[in-house]
């Protein structure tokens, strides 16, 4: 491994496997970098791995029965009170059609998968014999010369490339070495994710969950779930477990002194969650940060001379409220940079100007266009009358409306005016319709 | 005869569709020690570890003034004694990163584990 590489990529997740499929199939000649036992052992999601650039990568993935687990046709968003949910659920067939709109993934499965992938196509590549995936190995720093991205050092040991792919995930602490990230990031706009894997048999699951052949569902939650703290919850379907979890506000979990597993304990208990997951067994118990979306952390500035940054490392992940989407970002945004790469080489110029076109085209795609679009969105949801006081409103008027007492009843708009009476006001829900209108 | 044999068929039924007691019953809640008695440490045969983690307990026992890594670390690595001292080990540690943004006060330095050396996590799920 003595000659140069044409790209050395740092991180094994999506968006450096993603990076590393597309170079494949290029013929470029490169290093995939992993720090785990192996690709995915480090990675945490929820996880829902939406739209169909899987398609992109490995053209007729549904037919293997491996890597991905379930497909989504069936999706919810629950708000919740203490005793209560009230849910706005969608199911078509439409979405039993491939390619599927979104795929339930567990990493240490799904990234091993797709690295095996990789690994054919490096093998059908013109480097079938000096092309990489490399686990084990920590990269402790990128080279610099003159500011221009030259290799990485892990240890005592150097390798070198034309160019550099950073796709080291969120905590992107090579991202804040070569100067574009901020030394410390503050909690601001962080959440704290937090998860675990309760398995059932499968027939268990699918009847609970009215699912058939590999149809899954995922279900998002507002309210209760995070018990007062910014952020939500979520429930996914897995091949014979689900995925159920939160993600918190960091700043906001700092300052109302709660832990998170307590909170998910909470969220655990609440009755209608507790009829989803009994007789389960915890199988793994996991945390990772996530990004918000919000734009004020992202890095400014993605590229350097011969470097690019893709993935989480980005922060390239939105929740604007209908989906949670990072993987698909991270997919594209590989994919995106592996062509940049691609291009430099055949102009035998890795200088900043050429690395420039990366962050061009992803502002023409649709990873930036929604991250810029939607960021009212993202405040709005991390707004405490949108994450409390409207799932208290709405369940409320919920159980009001359900209920049915042998006495007259009032009309809809009357129980809906006194629920707004106890949990908000007028005032206030004019004030969110109008964000919310111009938000979504 | 026939009417009594019938509806003693629909209360077997019934008993069959009715779920069984016990799983009516909520699901165990886990304690902490045993959620992360479930996750695949690395390097747990050496004795010796290279902490990935290095904490300034003088800067959270002077000048923090909410100590919060004891609250927010969803592997409760950092604890509290009765004292109010804020103490840390790094071999719960599954890596998230919530510590490396929630302490403000620059007295979390956080790398990721050495693979050879280090603690860390090898998720099974993830």
């Amino acid at each position: 491994m003595d000659e140069k590489f044409d790209c050395i990529i740092v991180g094994a997740g999506v968006a450096g496997l993603a990076a590393a499929m597309t170079l494949a199939r290029n013929n470029m000649k490169f290093l995939l970098i992993e720090k785990g036992e192996f690709p995915g052992s480090k990675n945490v999601s929820g996880g829902v791995l939406w739209g169909s650039d899987l398609a992109k990568l490995v053209p007729n993935y549904w037919e293997e029965d491996a890597g991905w687990d379930r497909f989504i046709n069936h999706r919810r968003l629950t708000f919740m009170d203490d005793k209560s949910t009230f849910s706005v659920d969608f199911k078509s067939s439409h979405f039993n059609e491939t390619p599927y709109t979104g795929v339930v993934v567990l990493r240490s499965k799904f990234d091993r998968w797709l690295a095996d992938k990789v690994q054919e196509a490096i093998e059908e590549s013109d480097f079938a014999m000096d092309s990489f995936i490399a686990p084990n190995i920590l990269v402790e720093e990128v080279l610099l010369e003159n500011g221009k991205a030259v290799g990485i050092r892990t240890g005592d040991e150097k390798f070198f490339a034309d160019s550099v792919i950073i796709a080291e995930g969120v905590n992107n602490l090579l991202t804040r070495q070569v100067g574009l990230q901020d030394d410390y990031v503050p909690a601001d706009h962080i959440l704290t994710g937090i998860k675990e894997v309760i398995r059932f048999d499968q027939d268990v699951l699918e009847n609970r969950f009215q699912l058939r052949g590999k149809s899954g569902m995922s279900n998002e939650f507002v309210g209760f779930a995070t018990d007062g703290v910014e952020g939500g919850g979520f429930l996914y379907t897995n091949k014979d477990s689900v995925s159920i979890g939160l993600v918190l506000g960091l700043k906001d979990l700092r300052e109302k002194g709660k832990e998170p597993y307590e909170i998910l304990n909470t969220f655990k208990k609440h009755p209608a969650i507790a009829d989803m997951i009994h007789g389960g067994k915890v199988v793994e118990y996991s945390a990772h940060v996530v990004s918000s979306g919000d734009k004020r952390i992202m890095p400014k500035k993605l590229y350097k001379d011969g470097l690019l940054i893709c993935g989480e490392a980005a922060n390239l992940l939105m929740n604007a409220g209908k989906a949670i989407q990072g993987m698909d970002y991270a997919m594209r945004s590989g994919i995106i940079a592996a062509e940049t790469i691609v291009k430099a080489k055949k102009a035998e110029n890795y200088g900043e100007e050429k690395m420039k076109q990366y962050q061009n085209t992803l502002d023409d795609s649709y990873v930036m266009k929604d991250i810029n679009n939607f960021q009212d969105a993202v405040h709005l949801l991390h707004d405490p009358v949108m994450t409390q006081k409207m799932p208290n409103l709405i369940c409320d008027f919920g159980r009001n409306f359900f209920s049915i007492k042998n006495e007259p009843t009032q009309k809809a708009r009357t129980m809906f005016g006194e629920s707004v009476k106890k949990h908000s006001s007028y005032l206030e829900l004019m004030k969110l319709g109008w964000k919310g209108s111009r938000a979504l | 005869m026939s009417t009594v044999n019938s509806s003693l068929l629909k209360l077997n039924q019934l008993q069959e569709i009715n779920p069984k007691k016990e799983q009516l019953i909520t699901m165990k809640l886990l304690t902490l020690p045993e959620q992360l008695g479930l996750v695949s440490y690395r390097n747990q045969a050496k004795s010796e570890i290279k902490p990935h983690i290095v904490v300034d307990t003088d800067i959270c026992n002077s000048v923090c003034p909410h100590k919060c890594t004891t609250y927010v670390c969803p592997a409760k690595c950092y604890t509290m004694d009765e004292q109010g001292q804020v103490h840390f080990q790094v071999e719960d540690c599954i890596e998230c990163g919530t510590c490396m943004y929630a302490c403000d006060q620059g007295a979390v330095s956080w790398e990721f584990p050495d693979p050879e050396i280090g603690r860390g996590v090898t998720w099974n799920y993830g």
